[in-house]
C-alpha cells in the first residue's frame, strides 16, 4: 500500500517517517517508533488506555491516524519525565493508584492534561476528567486520591 | 505447624509501596503485545458471525493470494491437534469436546474457524475478510431453561440433549425442616452473564526453534506451568523442551486461567511455519470469544419460622454454560461452586441442591473472580431481604438471627466446608455502625415522605480462599495441587525469590518480598521476586481463586526460614558461636547481646559459597531452599453495605457509598488488601447495575464493544470505605487468608439489595440482573398494575 511522508515531534524529538494512510497514531507510535508504553485496550475509543497528548490535549491515539498528526507535538508516557518520575507518576506510586498497570500510562497522561488545565481540581472534576479512562483493577478511588495529591505536589513546587 | 505466627517487624504487615510500580508508571513494562521479535508474523482469526450454523464449505483460496499472507489454516489443517475437553474429574459431566478450529459446525458467535497468518496484523485482517465461509444457519438457543426442553435445538447432537450435568444432593433432614416451617418462601433470580474484561486482552507469541525442537511460548496467562503441560501434550513436544513465559499481564480475574483454542493454534502455527507467530486479541474478540461468566438461573425455597430462623433451604441452580466445556472453562464451575457456598455465613443444616449445567449458543463460561459464588450470594442475600420484608423484620436482624456465632468455629457446613475462623457477626455489626445504619433507616422514612427513595443493601459473606487441594475438595472440585517457592541468597548476599504463583496486578513482587525480607532480616531492596517464566520459577499452579497470598506467603516463608537457618549455621562457624545465639537484622548477622560481633550478609554469603570452613561434611553449599505448600482450607469473611437512591421516574440509581468490612486474617500489606477489595467492589457495581452480555434469539451477540458493554468508570463508583478486622487463620502459615474475590462475591447482592430496598414501598419484583433503568422502570410499572 502506498505511503505518505509525515513530520512530527514525539517526546521532543523530530520524527520523519513514511506511513500507510490507514495506520493509526497508536500503531505508529508502538510499531514504528517502539514506544510501547501507549497501550491498546479497545481500539474503539472507549477505554482511554492509548491516551497521548497531541499539542497539549489528551487524545485517543487509536482514533486518529498517524497522518493526522502531521506537524503535531506528541507526548507519550515515555516522554513525561526524564530519568525519574513526574509528580503525577510519584503520586500514583505513593497512593497505590495502579495494579496491573495496563491503563496506567493513559491514566497518568489524562491526569497530567487535567492538571495542566486545572491545577486544583475538585474530586468531582477529577472523576469527570478520568471518566474516559477505564480501569478494571483499582475501583478508581486510589487514582482519584493520587491525582489530588499530585495537584498538591505540583502546587507546592510552583 | 511451624511458622504458625510470622515475625512482624519492619516489613510484614506494613504499607510498603509496590516495588514493581516504576516500570508500569513509565511505560517500560512489557506486556505480550509489546514484545517484538525479528521475523514475527501475525495471526487474525476468522470467527463465526452465527450463534449456530453448519459449515458447508470454507474457501481460503482468495485469502491465500492476498499480499503478505503466509498461510490460512482451517480445521482440516490442524487435524493433529486434539479437541479441548473439560479438565474437571467430576462424575456425570458429559464431555463436549471443542475443536481448536470449528469443524462442521459453529456453536457461538466468535468461535474461531480459520487462522490467517501474514506479515502484519493489518494484512492478516485484510486477508481474513477474504475467507469465504458458506454457512447453513441453524435455530439457536440462548436461554438455559429453553435449552433443557426436549424440542430445543441441540448443540452437541451426539449427546442428544443440551443438559450436560444434573444432580440432586440432599443434606440433613430437608423434609423435616419444611414440615416444621411456619412459612415457606420462594424466589427466582436469573443472574447476568458478565465478563472479566481485563484491560489487556488475551494474546500469545509462539517461537519454535526447529534445530533443537524447543518451543518458547509467550502468553498472557495466569498459569504458566499448566499451560506448559497442556501445550506439551497437545503439540506432542516433550515438556522439557517447552518454555512458557507470561510477561506483564494486564489483569486476568480468572479469564486468563483457561487454556484457549487460540493458544493451541498459535503454538502449532509457530511450530509448523518456523517463524515467530503472534496473536493479540482485539476487544471485539475478547468480548465474543474469551470466557464469559456468572450466568445462572437460581430458584430458592426456604423453610422459615416466624422469628426469621431459616430451618432449611432448597436450591436449584442452572448454569448457562455456553457452547462448550473445556479445561477450567467447565460447564460445572458456576452452578457447582454456587451450590456449595449457598448456605454462606448462615447456620443452615438442612439443605437440598440440584445442580444443572446446560449448553447454549453463547460463549463458553469460565472462571471470573468468585466463580459461582457471586450468583449464589446474590440470589440468597436478595431472598433473605425479601423474607425479612415479608416477616416485617429488619434485614440486619434476620441476618443476626441466622449467622454462625463466633463460638461455633471451626464450623463445618452441611456442604462440607470447614470454616476455620472468622468475624461473621462482628463484621455485620461493624459495617452497620460505619454506615450509620439506624440513622439511615430514619432518613429513609423521612425521604419517602418527600417522594425520594433511599435504599440500604447488606451482603454478609464468607469467601473460600487459599485454593489448594483441601479447599478445592471442600468446594466440590476434586483437583489436588501444590505450589513451590525457591529462595536463594547469592554469593554477594542478595536475595532471589522464585515463585509459581503469578502476579497480574496483585503486587506479589512486593508482598512476597516483604515475607522474605522479614524472615531473612534484610531490606526489601535486597530481594527480587521472579515469576511467570517456567524456566526460572519452580512448578505450581499459578494465580487464581484468592490463593497467592496464602500459598505464596506460606511457601516463601518456609523456604526463607530454611535459608535463614543455613545462613545462621554458616555464620555460627565464622563467629564461633551457636546458631541459636545469632540473629539477623538489617542485613547484619550478629551475636545476640553482643551486636559488635557481627558479619554482613555479604560476608556470610560469600563465605558460605567460597569458604569451605563454613560447611560441615555433607552440607550443601548453596544458600537456597525450595519448599512446597498446599495449605489447609481457610475462609475469609466480611460485610458490604451499599447506600443508594433510586429515581423512580427514570429508574436511575445513584450510589451514595459502599462500606466494606473485611477479614482476611493476617495482612501482608494492608494497602494491597484495600486495593483488591476496592477493585472487586467496582466490578461488583458493574455486575449489579451495568454489565451484561446480551444475545438475541438467533444467538447474535449484542454487546461486542465497550460502547454497548458498559464498564463502570470513575463517575459510577462512589466513595468506598474499607475497614479491616483481623482474625488470623488457625490453620495456615502466618494466619494468612485470601482476599481477592470477596468484593465481587458480595457487592452485587449489596448493590442490588440496596436498589430493591429503595423500591420496597412499591413491591417491585425483579428476577433479572443487572438493574438497568429499563428493568427498574418496568418493575415499577408491573407492580402498579398488580
Amino acid at each position: 500500500m502506498a505511503t505518505v511522508p509525515i513530520t512530527l515531534t514525539v517526546n521532543g524529538q523530530a520524527v520523519r517517517a513514511e506511513v500507510e494512510p490507514r495506520v493509526t497514531l497508536a500503531d505508529f507510535l508502538r510499531d514504528e517508533l517502539g514506544l510501547t508504553g501507549t497501550k491498546l485496550g479497545c481500539e474503539h475509543g472507549v477505554c482511554g488506555a492509548c491516551t497521548v497528548l497531541v499539542d497539549g490535549a489528551a487524545v485517543r491515539s487509536c482514533l486518529i491516524l498517524a497522518v493526522q498528526a502531521e506537524g503535531a507535538d506528541v507526548l507519550t508516557i515515555e516522554g513525561l519525565a526524564g530519568d525519574g518520575l513526574h509528580p503525577v507518576q510519584e503520586a500514583f506510586w505513593e497512593h497505590h493508584g495502579l495494579q496491573c498497570g495496563f491503563c496506567t500510562p493513559g491514566m497518568v497522561l489524562t491526569a497530567y492534561a487535567l492538571l495542566q488545565e486545572r491545577p486544583s481540581p475538585s474530586e468531582e472534576e477529577i472523576r469527570e476528567a478520568l471518566a474516559g479512562n477505564l480501569c478494571r483493577c483499582t475501583g478508581y478511588q486510589n487514582i482519584v486520591v493520587a491525582v489530588r495529591a499530585a495537584a498538591e505536589k505540583l502546587a507546592g513546587a510552583r | 505447624m511451624t511458622l504458625q505466627v510470622l515475625p512482624r517487624g519492619k516489613w510484614l504487615g506494613a504499607r510498603v509501596k509496590r516495588v514493581e510500580d516504576p516500570r508500569f508508571l513509565t511505560g517500560e513494562a512489557k506486556y505480550l503485545a509489546d514484545i517484538v521479535l525479528p521475523g514475527t508474523v501475525h495471526v487474525a482469526f476468522v470467527r463465526s458471525p452465527y450463534g449456530h450454523a453448519r459449515i458447508k464449505s470454507i474457501d481460503t483460496s482468495a485469502a491465500k493470494t492476498m499480499p503478505g499472507v503466509l498461510a490460512v489454516f482451517t480445521a482440516d489443517d490442524v487435524t493433529a491437534l486434539p479437541p479441548l475437553a473439560s479438565g474437571l474429574p467430576v462424575e456425570g459431566l458429559q464431555p463436549t469436546p471443542q475443536p481448536v478450529l470449528a469443524k462442521d459446525k459453529v456453536r457461538f458467535v466468535g468461535e474461531a474457524i480459520a487462522a490467517v497468518v501474514a506479515e502484519s496484523r493489518y494484512l492478516a485482517e485484510d486477508a481474513a475478510e477474504q475467507v469465504v465461509v458458506d454457512y447453513e444457519p441453524l435455530p439457536a438457543v440462548v436461554d438455559a431453561e429453553r435449552a433443557m426442553h426436549p424440542d430445543a435445538p441441540i448443540l452437541h447432537e451426539e449427546l442428544g440433549t443440551n443438559i450436560v450435568y444434573q444432580k440432586t444432593t440432599t443434606l440433613g433432614d430437608i423434609e423435616g425442616a419444611f414440615a416444621q416451617a411456619d412459612r415457606v418462601f420462594r424466589r427466582r433470580l436469573h443472574t447476568n452473564r458478565f465478563v472479566a474484561a481485563p484491560m489487556e486482552t488475551r494474546g500469545c507469541l509462539s517461537v519454535y526453534e526447529r534445530a533443537s525442537g524447543h518451543l518458547t511460548f509467550y502468553s498472557s496467562t495466569q498459569m504458566p506451568h499448566m499451560l506448559r503441560l497442556f501445550l506439551a501434550l497437545f503439540l506432542g513436544i516433550p515438556e522439557h523442551k517447552v518454555r512458557v513465559i507470561s510477561p506483564e499481564v494486564g489483569g486476568g480475574f480468572g479469564q486468563k486461567m483457561t487454556i484457549y483454542p487460540e493458544e493451541v493454534v498459535v503454538a502449532y502455527l509457530g511450530k509448523v511455519l518456523g517463524r515467530p507467530v503472534k496473536w493479540v486479541e482485539d476487544r471485539r474478540e475478547n468480548l465474543a470469544a474469551a470466557t464469559h461468566a456468572k450466568e445462572q438461573i437460581i430458584e430458592l425455597e426456604a423453610a422459615v419460622r416466624n422469628d426469621g430462623t431459616i430451618l432449611g433451604l432448597k436450591a436449584r441452580l442452572i448454569g448457562d454454560a455456553g457452547a462448550y466445556s473445556f479445561n477450567t472453562a467447565s460447564a460445572l464451575i458456576e452452578p457447582l461452586a454456587g451450590a456449595g457456598l449457598m448456605p454462606g455465613v448462615y447456620d443452615i443444616q438442612h439443605y437440598q441442591h440440584e445442580v444443572i449445567a446446560v449448553c447454549t449458543n453463547k460463549a463458553p463460561v469460565g472462571a471470573f473472580r468468585a466463580v459461582g459464588w457471586t450468583a449464589a450470594q446474590t440470589a440468597r442475600e436478595l431472598f433473605f431481604d425479601e423474607i425479612a420484608r415479608e416477616l416485617g423484620l429488619d434485614p440486619a436482624e434476620l441476618r443476626r438471627r441466622n449467622v454462625i456465632p463466633p463460638e461455633r468455629f471451626p464450623y463445618t457446613t452441611c456442604t462440607g466446608m470447614v470454616y476455620d475462623s472468622g468475624t461473621y457477626r462482628e463484621s455485620l455489626e461493624r459495617a452497620l455502625e460505619l454506615v450509620g445504619y439506624e440513622e439511615l433507616r430514619r432518613r429513609q422514612a423521612e425521604l419517602r415522605q418527600q417522594g425520594r427513595y433511599l435504599g440500604v443493601g447488606i451482603s454478609l459473606y464468607v469467601e473460600p480462599t487459599a485454593w489448594g487441594s483441601e479447599i478445592a475438595l471442600q468446594a466440590g472440585f476434586p483437583f489436588p495441587s501444590h505450589d513451590n517457592a525457591t529462595v536463594t541468597i547469592d554469593p554477594s548476599g542478595k536475595v532471589r525469590v522464585a515463585v509459581s504463583v503469578h502476579s497480574h496486578g496483585q503486587g506479589h513482587e512486593t508482598t512476597l518480598a516483604q515475607v522474605a525480607a522479614e524472615i531473612l532480616g534484610v531490606s526489601i531492596e535486597d530481594v527480587v521476586v521472579e515469576h511467570g517464566d517456567t524456566d526460572r520459577a519452580p512448578w505450581g499452579m499459578g494465580t487464581y481463586a484468592s490463593r497467592s497470598a496464602v500459598i505464596g506467603g506460606g511457601m516463601v516463608a518456609l523456604a526463607a526460614q530454611e535459608v535463614r537457618e543455613k545462613v545462621l549455621r554458616a555464620a555460627s562457624r565464622l563467629l564461633e558461636v551457636a546458631p541459636e545465639d545469632l540473629d539477623i537484622q538489617d542485613g547484619t548477622v550478629f551475636v545476640k547481646g553482643a551486636p559488635d560481633r557481627s558479619l554482613s550478609m555479604f560476608q556470610v554469603a560469600f563465605a558460605a559459597y567460597l569458604d569451605n570452613r563454613t560447611r560441615a561434611e555433607g552440607e550443601e553449599p548453596l544458600l537456597s531452599a525450595t519448599k512446597f505448600y498446599d495449605p489447609r482450607a481457610t475462609y475469609s469473611n466480611g460485610c458490604i453495605v451499599t447506600v443508594c437512591e433510586v429515581d423512580i421516574e427514570t429508574g436511575l440509581v445513584q450510589l451514595d457509598k459502599v462500606v466494606a468490612v473485611e477479614d482476611c486474617g493476617t495482612m501482608l500489606n494492608p494497602m494491597i488488601v484495600e486495593g483488591q477489595v476496592m477493585g472487586a467492589i467496582a466490578q461488583g457495581i458493574g455486575g449489579a447495575l451495568y454489565e451484561e452480555m446480551a444475545y438475541d434469539e438467533s444467538g447474535q451477540l449484542m454487546t461486542d464493544t465497550f460502547v454497548n458493554y458498559l464498564l463502570p468508570s470513575a463517575t459510577e463508583v462512589p466513595p468506598l470505605t474499607i475497614e479491616h478486622l483481623e482474625s488470623p487463620s488457625p490453620v495456615t502459615i502466618g494466619g494468612i487468608k485470601g482476599i481477592g474475590e470477596g468484593g465481587l462475591l458480595a457487592t452485587p447482592a449489596s448493590v442490588a439489595g440496596a436498589v430493591l430496598d429503595a423500591l420496597a414501598p412499591f413491591d417491585a419484583r425483579i428476577e433479572r440482573l443487572p438493574l438497568t433503568p429499563e428493568r427498574i422502570v418496568e418493575a415499577l410499572r408491573s407492580s402498579e398494575s398488580r
